[in-house]
């Protein structure tokens, strides 16, 4: 029995009530709430270091007719990221939204956020993925809201139609996989399914409503308005954490359960949008005018690098090369994690200084708020892929599998996104470095600085130094008959 | 042909006819209470499929209570003409041409599975365990001890997207007082409404019914009192009215941590005491669903829910 698995979710949808019961104390809460869940996922991730991956059957139920939850490396390392990135964003949102007459109602939302992101990276049921998926876009939807704008409230309505039509092809799949094998339960699920009609049309309902919540080209186009327009931390949640979501389930479904059923096809086929993604959300956020939509289109370039793993690792024979891929892969999306995260904090930072957040207006911005400015500055390093960020490795791999697979068409994708990246990268710290009168002198706070550099510090060095980790965590697998 | 089949086909024909009416509807009016006549139809069809569980559900969220929420939607919409935007007629097709082939291949998928090459599925294996649940209704066995954490969540989405209809705005302006033979009426249909409810929860235990099936029919009696110019339609308002909401996911989440503490699973009741904590689980779930789905239909937040900052109120006021 071990049900040390519960308390990631447990702790923050406690707190999350409690934070509704109490509105006055609710910034209090929002933050120790997070804090304690951050605790939480730590304890179940020493576990998982040391003894392997480790599942709770929820009522002493067996997993089939009850549910189980499980953690692998895969999830402890998801989990990981979204811990310390909502533990920092929490600290920003305690003074960005002190002033907000919906702190509370943030709050809660925001506690109800962490608990779908725990429960879904600990999910080992396919309804219940479905559950927690729809309990991701409700609480995301909502948050995003919290603008005000006319313009955010009708992104976020397109995010939230898109996002239940997602949710619905998903479970039109996991409707079809329990006709088809009789079970939810994915560890059995991963020796079961075979090739056939019952798994392919399963797989492709499943993938293509993750798309859309991955935001995977040319299904990206809800995502720059509703991330755009947004409160500065719910966008950086949103962008850093509930688009992997739906990408750590595209992974566990294509190399856990369906990886007899995918296809070199289907892979090329998601690779190539991701190639397109790549080059024209790079495009795109070089055109933005706006600094949070230039993030937002970054994403959309970012999630497409993850992408072009998927043909790769198609092709890999399974062993130590596949694995050294997947953890590539793994690496990239923490990477884009933090920095994108550290980005919109950063982001908002100036928002609330300047008022606005036209790049072209931005001069003064280095003077004004230097620990923002060197913020925005190591971000880009990440987003770029320079050294020693965690994603300088992640591409080296990247291209290494490429040679290794002789899939030539990915190397000038991975060239020109590069540049791209580099071009609005610097196009951006031109502005902000140089003099002017943009961004007024003002009083910093540490507590809203400090969270973002941080973010960018874990994105620039510690994933860069400590990459082998998450090499040597990724292979501890929870679904011995999807990986052996 | 069995001439049995003849009322079934009858029925799937209408429900197609209605869903297309429904869709194809110009006015969104019409759209709507087509709708609902679909989803009273779609509870026959269930219950014709011996899944009296659905057809409840249907009949009283499906149909009921998503048919009151859209009317009341389309009342504060807008002006008076309501007419659907129409993507182009090239989009129009491409749109039927797909969801006509995903149907056939949906359709012929699980052709193959449920009738070509059929598997062993939970069914059986629910059942044998129905000894063990507390309960003898195999429904509620699923929903509140085999998949309670699905349950436990799910009143979660409810409290979420309630959050959301708060967020959004302030609730929206009553209805007139109802006249003296509506107003009679009331008085008979909101106790009915009431027993109706605590039946359905009661009766949840070995025989269909529970709490979502109850907790909309409770929603029903609030919202006739809505329909009848009692404004708060029967929820209270500040602190309470936020106790209730957090009842049910907080009496569920709660007992499922005490049994981690008392050395049994995560929701893990004791055999014995089951039958009984699952039904406490679902009284204090019936009170928040119904609770969600008043304020849902009341439209945003009320006059009671506290603002956070007073200050910044006045302010807005004085400037």
């Amino acid at each position: 029995m071990n049900n040390l698995l519960i308390w990631p979710v447990a702790v923050p949808l406690l707190s999350a009530l409690l934070a509704l019961l109490w509105p006055r104390r609710s910034t209090w809460i929002g933050v120790l709430g997070t804090a304690l869940s951050l605790l939480a996922v730590v304890l179940v991730s020493r576990q998982v270091i040391e003894s392997g991956a480790i599942e709770l059957a929820l009522g002493g139920w067996s997993p089939g007719l009850g549910i189980a939850l499980r953690a692998d490396g895969l999830s402890v390392l998801m989990l990981l990221m979204s811990t310390l990135v909502s533990m920092a964003v929490a600290v920003y949102a305690s003074v960005y939204f002190s002033r907000s007459e919906r702190r509370s109602e943030f709050w809660v939302l925001w506690l109800l956020l962490i608990t779908a992101l725990h429960a879904l990276f600990l999910s080992g049921d396919l309804f219940n993925l479905y559950v927690t998926l729809e309990l991701l876009g409700l609480s995301a939807v909502v948050l995003a809201c919290l603008g005000g704008s006319r313009e955010s409230l009708q992104a976020a309505l397109n995010y939230l139609v898109l996002g239940l039509l997602g949710s619905m092809a998903f479970l039109i799949g996991v409707a079809l996989i329990y006709a088809g094998y009789g079970t939810l339960d994915m560890a059995a699920l991963a020796v079961a399914i075979e090739s056939g009609p019952t798994a392919w049309l399963a797989l492709s309902l499943m993938t293509g409503g993750l798309l859309i919540k991955s935001a995977l080209f040319p299904l990206h186009f809800w995502l720059p308005p509703a991330h755009s327009n947004a409160p500065a931390p719910v966008s950086a949640v949103l962008s850093a954490l509930v688009v992997k979501a739906a990408l750590y389930l595209i992974l566990r479904l294509w190399l856990a359960l369906f990886d007899e059923v995918v296809t070199q096809t289907a892979a090329l086929i998601l690779g190539l949008l991701g190639g397109i993604a790549v080059l024209w959300g790079s495009w795109a956020a070089l055109q933005a005018e706006r600094l949070k939509l230039m993030a937002a289109y970054s994403t959309v370039a970012q999630v497409g690098y993850l992408f072009l793993f998927l043909p790769l690792l198609a092709a890999l024979p399974e062993g130590t090369t596949r694995d050294v891929a997947l953890g590539a892969l793994v690496l990239l999306a923490l990477t884009h994690g933090f920095a994108k995260s550290a980005f919109f904090l950063a982001a908002g930072v100036i928002m609330q200084r300047a008022g606005h957040d036209r790049i072209a207006e931005l001069g003064g911005t280095a003077r004004a708020l230097p620990v923002t400015a060197f913020t925005l500055a190591l971000a880009g390093v990440a987003l770029i892929g320079l050294p020693p960020s965690g994603s300088f490795l992640a591409k080296w791999q990247l291209l290494s599998s490429v040679f290794i697979t002789g899939q030539w068409i990915w190397l000038p994708v991975i060239a020109i996104g590069t540049l791209l990246a580099g071009a609005y990268t610097f196009r951006l710290l031109g502005y902000a470095f140089a003099p002017g009168e943009g961004v007024g002198p003002s009083l910093s706070v540490g507590r809203e600085e400090i969270p973002a550099v941080l973010l960018a510090l874990v994105a620039t060095l510690v994933l860069g130094f400590w990459a082998s980790a998450v090499w040597e965590l990724v292979p501890i697998s929870a679904y011995a008959g999807g990986e052996g | 042909m069995n001439l049995t089949l003849l009322p079934d086909l009858l029925l799937a024909g209408m429900l197609i006819g209605l869903a297309w009416a429904a869709l194809s509807s110009d006015d969104l009016r019409r759209g709507v209470v087509l709708f609902i006549a679909f989803g009273l139809l779609l509870a026959i069809v269930w219950a014709r499929l011996l899944a009296p569980d659905l057809a409840l559900a249907e009949a009283a969220i499906g149909a009921g209570l998503s048919g009151a929420l859209l009317l009341v939607a389309l009342r504060d919409g807008g002006g008076a003409d309501q007419h659907a935007t129409k993507p182009s007629t090239l989009n129009r097709w491409l749109i039927d041409l797909f969801v006509l082939v995903m149907t056939c291949l949906i359709g012929w998928v699980l052709w193959l599975t449920i009738y070509a090459e059929p598997v062993e599925r939970l069914a059986q294996l629910a059942n044998a365990m129905l000894d063990r649940s507390g309960v003898s209704n195999p429904v509620t066995a699923v929903l509140l001890n085999y998949r309670a954490y699905d349950t436990l969540l799910e009143l979660v989405v409810v409290l979420a997207a309630v959050l959301g209809v708060v967020v959004v705005g302030r609730e929206r302006r009553g209805y007139r007082e109802a006249g003296p033979v509506f107003h009679g009426l009331v008085h008979w249909l909101v106790p009915l409404l009431i027993v109706t409810a605590g039946y359905l929860l009661w009766v949840g235990a070995h025989a269909p019914g529970g709490a979502f099936q109850a907790g909309a029919t409770l929603a029903a009696a609030g919202i006739v009192l809505r329909l009848a110019g009692y404004d708060a339609a029967g929820l209270p308002d500040g602190r309470l009215l936020r106790w209730l909401l957090v009842a049910g996911t907080g009496v569920f989440l709660l007992f499922g941590l005490a049994m981690s503490f008392s050395g049994g699973g995560f929701l893990q009741y004791p055999e014995a005491w089951s039958g009984s904590l699952i039904l406490i689980i679902e009284v204090a779930a019936t009170a928040s669903i119904a609770a969600a789905l008043v304020l849902a239909y009341r439209g945003g937040r009320t006059d009671g829910w506290p603002l956070m900052d007073e200050k910044a109120e006045n302010r807005e006021v004085s400037s």
